[in-house]
């Protein structure tokens, strides 16, 4: 699992360049009738960002501004209406496994038991592998985070925090260099919340991945991150604050509070986000 | 142990109401509140059961036991149910994945759908001039409308987030409609299949009577016989076979629940 560790620290991994992502309107035909002309609706726009390799980004920003777009366009699973997305130097034209996602519903095959989960993921990235290697993969990765007991087992028979668990497993099994969560923890209670934030953190020291991570929690982004990307509202939402947070690690959960440091940014991010919350209420 | 009695009610009342009905059946028939000569009860189950007791014997077309009857419209009903899916599956997955396809085929499935199946008897009779045939293609077309709505609307209604995944992994098309969106419908497939095996148990009986074999023209050749008792005898075998086809699904549906 352990990839290459002399890679250059402090490298370009991931550049955003004047991104920008318009929805345009389906025309119906009864649309060329009616006088209403808003066809479409500019998410974001001039997105300019560059994340280092193996650091921990969060994106916080206010409900709606085009978050978890900016995060879709990234993986590729969108693509975008102007600007560019370079990975390792190379402008990206689409989705991939260098790239691994974690979806806020956990995205779980119903009609797949845990392990065959990831083991679809595994065939269909390493469609070169034989049965017996993609199975012993799969409970690695199981194993990892703790559920190979439940490797059996069907989605709707795992609690929330299992499933996000399979989730990122399925993620991490087919070895990204980058891995992109959209509000992994969201739906979570706070005590599995706080667990999988230990396990993440912990996978992510281990793997050296890239992690890219949108929450709506400001203490959530202050306890993982070492960058802290603020977006403005919607709609043409940008990047209106990179910060970066020199906390020390491993950060303890109870303790960290008590650094002025940590309370400053706090404030920082609050205000910030009060401010662009107020903006998008007073547009709606 | 509530359950226990209360499942033993169920069954005591349902053999109960059973029992009155037959009673009932039996008085008016007896008194010739209906008609006159109406069949009653005990001369219906005579009847019932001396069909059952020798299902398969072979006179001539015209007398047949009713096991063979069964038999043959099952048969009809198999092989034309089974070409409709054969087509409706594939067909639907494509209706629901392109707008082409979509707007293309859609206003034959609407304009075809409320059609009456036995309009296309002498139609099938004319091309095939074969009522063997014509029966398999009558049921062909009858099975084929809610297996392709339901698939079609199934793969347009489904979770986008199966996709998504299948999309970030690279997973080809030829994958991402095996492994996912199939699997993905299969409630709405038998949801589908259930409809039309239903629509299609239904119509056999109406075409079989200007066939010439089959439980359907069974029913006929009683009514030109006038007994009725036999032709109740019809009534109870197709209903109770129906019944046994559509719990299957029902069977199946449950395996293929991915509900909470
Ligand atoms: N496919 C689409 N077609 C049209 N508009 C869209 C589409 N997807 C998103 N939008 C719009 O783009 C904006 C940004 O959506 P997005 O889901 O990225 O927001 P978000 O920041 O993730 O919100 P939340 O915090 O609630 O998850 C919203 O106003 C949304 O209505
Ligand atoms: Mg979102």
């Amino acid at each position: 699992m352990q990839k290459d560790s002399n890679s250059k620290k402090n490298s370009t991994h991931l550049e955003l360049v004047k991104l920008g992502k318009i929805f345009f309107k389906e025309k119906k035909f009864f649309d060329l009738y009616s006088k209403h002309k808003k066809s479409s609706f500019e998410a974001i726009k001039n997105i300019n960002l560059k994340i280092e390799k193996n650091t921990f980004v969060s994106i916080i920003g206010p409900s709606g501004c085009g978050k978890s777009t900016l995060l879709n366009l990234i993986a590729g699973l969108q693509s975008p209406t102007s600007g560019k997305i370079i990975i390792d130097g190379l402008s990206i034209k689409g989705p991939g496994p260098d790239r691994g996602v974690i979806f806020q519903n956990y995205a779980l095959m119903p009609w797949l038991t845990t392990i065959q989960n990831i083991e679809f993921a595994l065939n269909t990235v390493f469609p070169e592998k034989t049965k017996p290697d993609i199975k012993e993969r799969a409970i690695n990765y199981l194993r990892m985070v703790g559920l190979e007991k439940a490797s059996n087992k069907f989605p709707k028979e795992l609690s929330g925090g299992m499933k996000q668990r399979v989730a990122i497993a399925r993620a991490l099994s087919i070895n990204p260099n980058m891995l992109l969560m959209d509000e992994p923890f969201g739906a979570l209670d706070a005590l599995t919340r706080s667990y999988l934030q230990e396990e993440l953190l912990s996978i992510w020291r281990k793997n050296k991945v890239t992690v890219v991570l949108i929450t709506h929690s400001i203490e959530e982004a202050l306890l993982l991150s070492d960058k802290i990307i603020l977006m403005s509202s919607g709609p043409s939402a940008t990047i209106s604050e990179e910060i970066s947070v020199d906390l020390d690690r491993p950060r303890d959960r109870q303790n960290i509070e008590q650094d002025p440091k940590y309370l400053k940014i706090k404030m920082r991010l609050e205000k910030h986000l009060l401010r662009e919350t107020r903006a998008v209420e007073e547009v709606t | 142990m509530n359950k226990v009695i209360s499942k033993r009610l169920t069954f005591v009342v349902t053999i109960l109401s059973l029992l009155i009905f037959i009673i009932i059946w039996q008085i008016i028939a007896q008194q010739g509140l209906l008609v006159k000569n109406f069949p009653g009860s005990f001369k219906t189950i005579n009847a019932l059961i001396w069909w059952v007791s020798d299902p398969f014997f072979d006179n001539g077309p015209n007398d047949l036991g009713i096991g063979f009857n069964l038999l043959i419209s099952l048969r009809r009903v198999l092989i034309g149910y089974s070409l409709a899916v054969l087509v409706a599956i594939p067909l639907g997955v494509l209706m629901g994945m392109s707008k082409l396809a979509q707007s293309s085929l859609n206003p034959y499935v609407q304009l075809l759908k409320p059609v009456s199946p036995l309009a296309w008897l002498p139609v099938g009779l004319f091309v095939f001039r074969n009522s063997e045939i014509t029966g398999i293609f009558v049921i062909f077309i009858t099975s084929i409308w809610p297996t392709l709505i339901n698939t079609a609307f199934g793969v347009a209604s489904i979770n986008p987030d199966y996709l998504r995944v299948s999309k970030s992994l690279g997973a080809s098309k030829s994958i991402t409609i095996r492994r996912v969106i199939l699997p993905a419908i299969m409630p709405n497939i038998l949801a589908g299949m259930r409809i039309s095996m239903g629509t299609a148990w239904l119509v056999i009986v109406a075409a079989e009577m200007l066939l010439g074999t089959g439980i359907g023209y069974f029913i006929w050749n009683e009514w030109n016989n006038l007994s009725l008792e036999n032709i109740f005898v019809a009534i109870i075998i197709i209903g109770f076979t129906g019944f046994i086809l559509d719990q299957l699904f029902g069977f199946l549906q449950d395996k293929f629940d991915y509900s909470i």
